[in-house]
């Protein structure tokens, strides 16, 4: 009978989770997230996870970035964004410095961003696969470091992080190099 | 047909569908323009390269613009659940967007019930997704760089940002043991082509070759190098190559079309992408018989 027919409803699966000290918090996360077109789902955190409320916010991990500003932009107080499998705790941090003799890359994760020693002017960025890295890559190239867009303020995704990290490496190069 | 999807970095392009070509210094497709840069914008060109050498059909794009919030990926992710058994393209090859686990398996799902299978390509972020949804296996050809080869490797990693540290804490000679790990772990596809100091090929996890010349270092700093091999790859397939011999000879090219550009850090892919005719001319017949059997389908 079509009356009794229910619209099958999109799963979603998450990959990381936001935790909260409350439940009106986690309440008001879900209610920002879902205005701002988040696939998102509200979910008992496991045991092992729990930092205050029984409840939690699933995201799509890659998007944690554009997710913590948005928290930020309409005052919504969480605990900690974590990868919901326990083996992938913490964001890669190691920094490969490659020199070109005028330029140096900096590689951060998956993601690299090259730079004239001289100038300080930010010549190429590469690696990544998420939409807003060609964004960054347009935004990027031809301004000075202290001077770019910061990857982290323009950008939504884990890359986008990644090429922020980057950048802030880039800079303390440069400004060593500078003061030198 | 060979159809290829991805985001592209303009927020108020709809979601479009067509043959694509160029229009100077762009790309157009559907009376919608954009940049030949890193993202779909290389993969795309490089595609055209070839099927402009040999003669083929041009490539048929899905894309959307996306800056990163999702939408337009979403679009894209849509539309070919809902039509590839229609368009029954020959050649699948997926490119920038956001990864979603539950979209991209209804996607495989999707592809499933064609009538025909195309042969599935992926790179960038719908790489992470086939790898994170678990449907790697599904997929014909990915085309990793070295830490995309660990991220493959780490079961529990669901984007390369968050691998373990002594996965990613390795140089390019133990890209064989990356290899092995991922095909143990059914996290690979048919076939790796692993982008690098020395290019891996690699077919049900053996090793088949490796491509080390020309070397040209200040590739891996200019953005959009990775995919154009990604899109040599989709087009040497469509024109009828066995995947190892389209992945091998993309590597080739991809090396030698840098050897002739003679960039530097600073070089925009573009420069790159415009040395491809020159590469075909010179080595293609050398390397692969496509130059005289052009194995692409007449449609």
């Amino acid at each position: 009978m079509a009356f009794l027919r229910r619209r099958e409803k999109a799963a979603f699966e998450g990959d990381g989770l936001v935790l909260f000290a409350d439940v009106q918090a986690a309440l008001k996360a879900e209610r920002v997230l879902k205005r701002a077109g988040h696939a998102i789902s509200l979910v008992a955190p496991p045991p092992r996870l729990r930092k205050g409320c029984d409840l939690a916010v699933a995201i799509n991990l890659v998007e944690q970035p554009g997710i913590e500003r948005l928290f930020e932009e309409k005052d919504v107080y969480y605990v900690a964004i974590v990868p919901l499998n326990e083996e992938c705790s913490e964001l890669l941090d190691i920094v490969q410095v490659t020199d070109f003799g005028n330029w140096v890359m900096v590689k951060v994760g998956n993601m690299k961003l090259s730079f004239d020693k001289g100038s300080g002017v930010i010549v190429n960025t590469s690696g990544g696969g998420c939409p807003d890295i060609p964004v960054m890559h347009a935004e990027m190239i031809g301004k000075k470091l202290d001077e770019a867009p910061k990857p982290k303020e323009i950008g939504f995704t884990l890359c986008s992080l990644m090429l922020h990290r980057a950048l802030e490496e880039c800079l303390r190069l440069w400004q060593g190099s500078e003061r030198q | 047909m060979m159809l290829i999807a991805g985001t592209v970095p303009d927020k108020d392009m709809p979601l479009t569908v067509g043959e694509i070509g160029f229009d100077g210094d762009y790309l157009a497709v559907g009376g919608h323009r954009f940049p030949c840069m890193q993202g779909t914008g290389a993969m795309v060109s490089a595609a055209l390269a070839v099927t402009a050498y040999l003669k083929l059909n041009r490539p048929t794009v899905v894309v959307a613009g996306d800056v990163g919030e999702g939408k337009g990926s979403r679009a894209i992710y849509e539309y070919i659940i809902q039509n590839v058994k229609s368009l029954a393209p020959r050649v699948l090859a997926l490119h920038y967007w956001l990864p979603d686990m539950a979209l991209t398996r209804r996607l495989c799902e999707a592809v499933e019930k064609c009538d025909e299978r195309p042969i599935m390509i992926a790179d960038a972020a719908s790489m992470y997704s086939a790898k994170a949804a678990g449907m790697a296996p599904r997929f014909d050809v990915f085309t990793p760089d070295a830490t995309e080869m660990a991220f493959l490797a780490d079961p529990a990693a669901t984007h390369p940002a968050y691998i373990a540290r002594h996965l990613f804490d390795t140089d390019i000679t133990k890209t064989p043991q990356l290899v092995d790990i991922a095909y143990r772990n059914k996290n690979a596809p048919k076939v790796l082509l692993v982008k690098g100091a020395i290019d891996y090929i690699v077919r049900d996890g053996k090793i088949l070759e490796t491509v080390s010349e020309p070397n040209v270092p200040a590739l891996e700093a200019i953005g959009g190098t990775g995919d154009t091999i990604t899109g040599l790859v989709a087009a040497l397939v469509y024109a009828g190559l066995e995947l190892q011999e389209a992945a091998i000879v993309a590597a080739k090219a991809n090396r030698m079309a840098g050897k002739f550009a003679n960039p530097t850090p600073a070089t925009k892919v573009v420069e790159i992408i415009r040395q491809f005719p020159a590469v075909f001319r010179e080595y293609l017949c050398e390397w692969s018989e496509v130059c005289r059997t052009r194995g692409g389908e007449s449609e």
